[in-house]
């Protein structure tokens, strides 16, 4: 008997989940702290949008090793994938109760996160946004890229690519952060205003799953044998969209991709993806950790600081200056 | 009741039953086609060749997770550590054949024995230490996306220096043909398990204790021992999904799959699976899998928005289940 | 007693009824009368097609043909919920009570006072039910919770909830199954002063004794036909007994191949378990059915589970053809050859689910139908065909759902199991509980021949009579313990009801001295009393 009632727990918690498209991924998230000696180091809590991701063990690396430089304590932790946006909150939560000097913060969701902002507000600690940052007054300032006009690049990119004309699939990460709005709205944007002969199909969305993406950008080819090129705007979309297009065995497709990660670079050189953008991820994590500190001491900094992008292809991949950026 | 003494197997009565104990069968498979025949009218595109086969490709991961979880489903058990331990079993499969340079075969068979020892594990929880499936798999979900980002340093292993590794999965072995060998592995996998299930004692006993734990125990079989077989043999499959993912993505990604338990027991529960157990097939569970990918290309391949896509996922599963009760106030008679 | 009908118009007519399952004709031309005022017993095994009946009535089926009147007018019954709306009430046999709402709360689901707007008014609710309660003069405590009341009292809250509809026609389903004698004297007395007069009773019973004090007119039906119906003053019995099986019943039988000569199999020493037996000993010869009489709660099945290894024990060792065996769990006494068929048929025996092919080779699947892991589906299908031929198992084929057979021939099932299982000694737990009387005498024809091929039989019985015509010896248990052992010569009712009743802590004089054993010599009123009392559970 007990074991039927398992069952329609079981059940009901199926669908719960399965409605609610929820990954349940409910833990399997990172933390780690870079020890610095005495307690009288200031202390900063990073919560990052992921963790086990490279592109946010980049940001990591940048921080710990400004963090060293500046003689500061952080801890760096982060969801294990970018929809446990209630996971996050409950980080912010823990940070907060560890009343750190500074916190850097990367929202999932800055709608949610709103109170726990006025909550650092009032308890006066400063907080350094980043990434895409966080959508709300509190924080001193916001250390990220420019998503919008690096979506912008790569779309220049691509309508180059194709001269202008063609059909595209765009697989985007993610339809409710605001990193994934804005490389979408800022490719759409650019190609709309500038490249009015390249039809857009609409974004499907891979929610960072690089077989979902694969799977995705093998149907876009099925339902459009005109399929031009394609645009996945992060690591595991552009990944996949690599991965489809080879077991699609479509040839003649430009693709542009976003981040980089070791099957991006491969697929760049081997020439199945045109090129990509590359953010700068370790600038990132050092920015965030040098505004938290002028912070602390409570300097003036500027709103918004940018922390750059470039667009990298064959030629340019080996270049220490851009490889410096990449992640493998 | 008039009928008499007399047995005879072809009775239409006996057929009829039958026939009826396996209409969700019959209703998933109509389903399909009637889902297949849509999409085929709807778009041009829907019904080629190569959309075909990247169909069944995309049905690899699931359907072998779900025809494994078939058998913990029919003992009225549930395992949520399927996508999470598929995780783990990847990066065991790229520590074992990449880090520790093992022979290409030995680490696949490592990385699906692994598979075995996280059902092991699973069932030794349920059955000997009495914790409830859900909670014991629950456990084994967290246990397992820890152990997977730990041993991997969060970094995902690539296979990209044993190119053999990838053509497990998306190697061709009927020459001249793009047809991907990882979907006649799932093929040759479900025809395995269609005959445990059916032929073997392993299989019989999965009903048995679905059926009912304590008459069969009574009938003097160790059902503790059998359901520590049973989980464990079920893991294997979590082991080959671990090999089948990381094999087609060329690249072992710690933080990928959990998810990817619930869509396994959504194609069990529309293949007609009862969660109540003593009831299921490897067949429905096939077909079950089979059109969830259907419908999640062929969605996307007339252009319905993706938010849409999941609601219609939902609608189906719902759909499924009501018509599993149906079938069951029917037979009830 | 029986009030003359108000008219030509019954005020219930059932008449032309069919109804067929896939494989089945569950109904055939079914009618039946039912008059104002009275209580219609309806008689028929396991498997005549009452519970199809009750199920017609309530809509939870609808019949292929036939048609219903109600006070004349024809009926159209689409659901249990509408049956109620016209005067039809059930009480099933498993109640259909929320054990942790309160008895008013469950008199009035779904027809809770309001007090103003969305809110409820308990004052208002259980108001109302005391004086439900009150004008039926029953012994309830409307704010107590129903989980706390006893079987008997919360069959009277489902009457209370039935007659609370003002019911035209109460159905009950073997109502008196699991009370006891004072109880069952309540229940009639509720049902003459309270029910009858407005609302007319179908009464379902397998107790042959109560129909003469409750009922006014028997309906017999048998295999989904009607078959008589009688005025229960002017009709013995036996009668109704032999119209329901279609033949006669042999009476008195005796125990067959009693000897006491052979050799002893089975020997069980000083068996202790934690919580209920002390001590229990006794040896078991081949080919000998050994009897195990007691109330309840005396430990009879705790016996039967300890020996099969289904409980752990504290102390007490096993002999087997003289060697000494350890049995912890129920796969060493399959091992051993030891067979248990529990008194709970659905929870223990069967798998309802499977077919009965499966249920029939369970337990020797690994040893007899399986090489290298496969199993050989032929074999068993031709042994379970064997065995449903020669139990005389009545179903369409081997490959029918075990949850379709009647509840003698599931017994039969799990007969055949252990036969399968080749098992030398078998332990039947109430062997003939719920099963209809023409099954029943199956079920003794096929002990008395497995213990003349030599077997060994334990049989547990709360029927005292099952337990005088077919055991050799009688084992009788009180409180734990065995407090004699019978010759089949020996043993009366009288003397079995003697060891039953003893203390076993204390000696014959102590339980003279309170009244234990005085109560025993004086003569005891009738056979059927002695039969309920010690089989209440």
């Amino acid at each position: 008997m007990r074991r039927k009632t398992i069952g329609v727990i079981a059940a009901a918690a199926v669908f719960a989940m399965t409605l609610a498209g929820c990954t349940a991924g409910s833990s399997g998230s990172g933390s780690t702290s870079t020890s610095g000696g005495s307690s009288s180091e200031p202390y900063i809590a990073i919560i990052s949008k992921g963790f086990s991701q490279q592109f946010w063990q980049a940001v990591k690396n940048g921080a710990e090793s400004e963090a060293t430089k500046e003689g500061a304590r952080i801890t760096f932790e982060g969801p294990p994938t970018e929809s446990d946006v209630e996971q996050q909150i409950t980080m912010l939560t823990n940070a907060l109760a560890k009343k750190p000097d500074a916190i850097g913060f990367a929202a999932l969701d800055s709608k949610a996160a709103a109170p726990l902002m006025e909550q650092a507000k009032s308890s006066k600690i400063p907080v350094i946004a980043f990434d895409s940052g966080v959508d709300s007054t509190v924080p001193v300032t916001t250390a990220a890229t420019d998503n919008k006009a690096a979506a912008a690049e790569d779309a220049k990119h691509l309508s180059e690519l194709l001269n202008g004309k063609g059909t595209i699939g765009l697989v985007i990460h993610d339809q409710t952060s605001k990193s994934g709005t804005d490389r979408r709205d800022g490719f759409m944007d650019w190609m709309k205003k500038n490249s009015p002969d390249i039809k857009m199909l609409d974004p499907q969305y891979s929610n960072s799953d690089l077989a979902k993406a694969a799977d995705i950008t093998k149907s876009i080819i099925a339902a459009n044998p005109d399929i031009a090129g394609f645009y996945g705007s992060n690591e595991a979309s552009a990944e996949g969209v690599a991965k489809g297009i080879q077991e699609s065995g479509k040839t003649g497709l430009k693709a542009v991709g976003f981040d980089s990660g070791k099957a991006q670079i491969d697929a760049i050189n081997s020439g199945v993806l045109s090129g990509s953008i590359t953010q700068n991820p370790v600038g990132i994590g050092e920015a965030v950790v040098k505004a938290a500190m002028k912070a602390i001491k409570g300097e003036s900094q500027p709103k918004f600081i940018d922390t750059g992008f470039f667009w990298y292809d064959k030629t340019n991949i080996d270049d220490p200056k851009i490889k410096a950026l990449l992640y493998q | 009741m008039t009928t008499p003494t007399v047995i005879d197997q072809k009775r239409p009565g006996g057929l009829a039953n039958r026939l009826r104990s396996r209409l969700q069968q019959f209703l998933a498979f109509g389903g399909l086609i009637v889902i297949f025949a849509f999409f085929s009218f709807a778009s041009p595109n829907f019904l080629t060749f190569s959309n075909f086969t990247s169909m069944l490709f995309s049905t690899v991961v699931i359907g072998t997770l779900a025809i494994g979880t078939t058998f913990v489903i029919i003992t009225a058990g549930i395992d949520l550590s399927l996508g999470t331990g598929m995780s783990l079993c990847a990066v065991m499969s790229g520590v074992f054949i990449v880090n520790w340079q093992l022979p290409l075969l030995l680490g696949v068979v490592l990385a699906i024995l692994f598979g075995g020892l996280i059902g092991l594990v699973n069932g030794i929880n349920v059955a000997l230490l009495k914790i409830p499936p859900f909670i014991a798999t629950l456990a084994m979900m967290l246990v397992a996306q820890g152990l997977a980002l730990v041993i991997s340093k969060s970094t995902p292993i690539y296979f990209d220096k044993v190119p053999a590794f990838s053509s497990i999965s998306t190697g061709n072995l009927i020459p001249g043909l793009n047809f991907p060998n990882a979907v006649i592995i799932l093929a040759i996998v479900a025809v395995i398990a269609a005959v445990v299930l059916n032929k073997t004692v392993l299989g019989r006993y999965t009903y048995s204790i679905g059926s009912n734990e304590e008459a069969t125990a009574i009938s003097g079989i160790n059902t503790r021992k059998w359901l520590i077989v049973i989980y464990t043999f079920s893991g294997l499959f979590i082991g080959l999904a671990g090999v089948m993912i990381s094999a087609r993505l060329g690249s072992a990604q710690p933080a990928l799959g959990s998810g990817y338990e619930l869509q396994a027991i959504a194609a069990v529960v529309i293949g007609g699976t009862s969660l109540f157990g003593g009831k299921g097939s490897i067949l429905g569970t096939v077909i079950g899998a089979l059109i969830m990918s259907v419908l999640n290309n062929g969605l996307q391949i007339i252009s319905v928005p993706q938010e849409w896509q999941n609601v219609i996922l939902g609608i189906v599963i719902l759909a499924a289940v009501y018509t599993d009760n149906i079938r069951r106030r029917g037979v009830s008679a | 007693m029986t009030q003359t009908p108000a008219g030509p118009e019954p005020l219930l007519r059932i008449s032309g009824v069919n109804k067929s399952f896939p494989g089945v004709k569950a109904l055939a031309d079914m009618h039946l009368e039912l008059r104002r005022g009275e209580v219609l017993a309806l008689v028929g095994e396991n498997g005549a097609g009452k519970s199809t009946m009750m199920k017609l009535l309530s809509g939870i089926y609808t019949p292929d043909s036939g048609e219903f009147f109600l006070n004349g007018t024809k009926l159209h019954v689409t659901g249990p919920r509408q049956a109620q709306e016209l005067g039809i009430s059930i009480i099933h046999q498993e109640f259909n009570l929320m054990s942790d709402l309160t008895v008013a709360q469950n008199i009035f689901i779904g027809r809770e006072p309001r007090g103003g707007g969305f809110f409820l008014s308990e004052r208002a609710l259980n108001a109302k039910a005391q004086e439900l309660i009150d004008r039926l003069q029953l012994p309830l405590n409307v704010r107590a919770k129903v989980e706390t009341l006893t079987v008997a009292k919360q069959q009277m809250v489902e009457i209370a909830k039935a007659l609370s509809y003002d019911a035209k026609v109460l159905i009950m389903d073997e109502p008196t199954a699991a009370l006891n004698d004072a109880e069952v004297a309540t229940l009639h007395e509720l049902i003459r002063r309270f029910v009858k007069p407005e609302t007319a009773v179908i009464y379902i019973s397998h107790r042959m004794d109560e129909l003469k004090s409750i009922a006014d007119r028997v309906t017999v039906i048998r295999d989904g036909q009607y078959v008589d119906t009688l005025d229960v003053q002017q009709t013995s019995m036996k009668e109704v007994i032999a119209l329901m099986v279609g033949r006669g019943l042999a009476s008195d039988a005796k125990p067959v191949g009693v000897r006491d000569d052979r050799e002893i199999l089975f020997s069980v020493r000083a068996l202790s378990t934690k919580d209920l037996l002390r001590n229990v000993t006794f040896d078991l010869r081949a080919g000998e059915i050994l009897g195990f009489a007691g109330l309840m709660g005396a430990g009879r099945t705790e016996v039967a589970r300890a020996i099969v290894g289904a409980d752990k024990i504290t102390a007490g060792t096993f002999t087997l053809r003289g060697k000494q065996i350890t049995i912890a769990n129920p796969a060493d006494a399959a091992k051993h050859r030891i067979g248990y068929l529990s008194e709970d048929r659905k929870r223990f025996g069967l798998l309802l689910e499977q077919d009965v092919t499966a249920n029939i080779t369970l337990s020797a699947v690994m040893e007899r139908f399986s090489a290298w892991g496969f199993i050989k589906i032929k074999p068993m299908k031709a042994k379970a065909r064997q065995y449903v031929e020669m139990l005389r198992i009545k179903t369409p084929s081997v490959d029918q759902t075990a949850k379709n057979l009647s509840g003698g021939n599931q017994q039969k099932v799990v007969v055949a199991k252990w036969l399968v299982k080749d098992c030398d000694i078998l332990i039947f737990d109430e062997p003939t509980r719920g099963i209809d009387v023409g099954a029943k005498e199956e079920i003794y024809g096929l002990l008395n021949e497995l213990a003349g091929q030599g077997k060994s039989i334990i049989m547990i019985s709360s029927e005292l009579p099952e337990v005088l015509r077919m055991s050799h010896r009688i084992a009788v248990m009180s409180e734990g313990r065995i407090t004699g052992i019978l010759d089949a010569a020996d043993a009366t009712q009288e003397s079995v009801m003697h060891f039953a009743t003893l203390r076993p802590n204390e000696n014959l004089a102590d339980a003279r001295e309170l009244g234990l054993v005085d109560a025993l010599a004086a003569p005891i009123p009738g056979a059927g009393a002695v039969q309920r009392g010690l089989g209440d559970k």
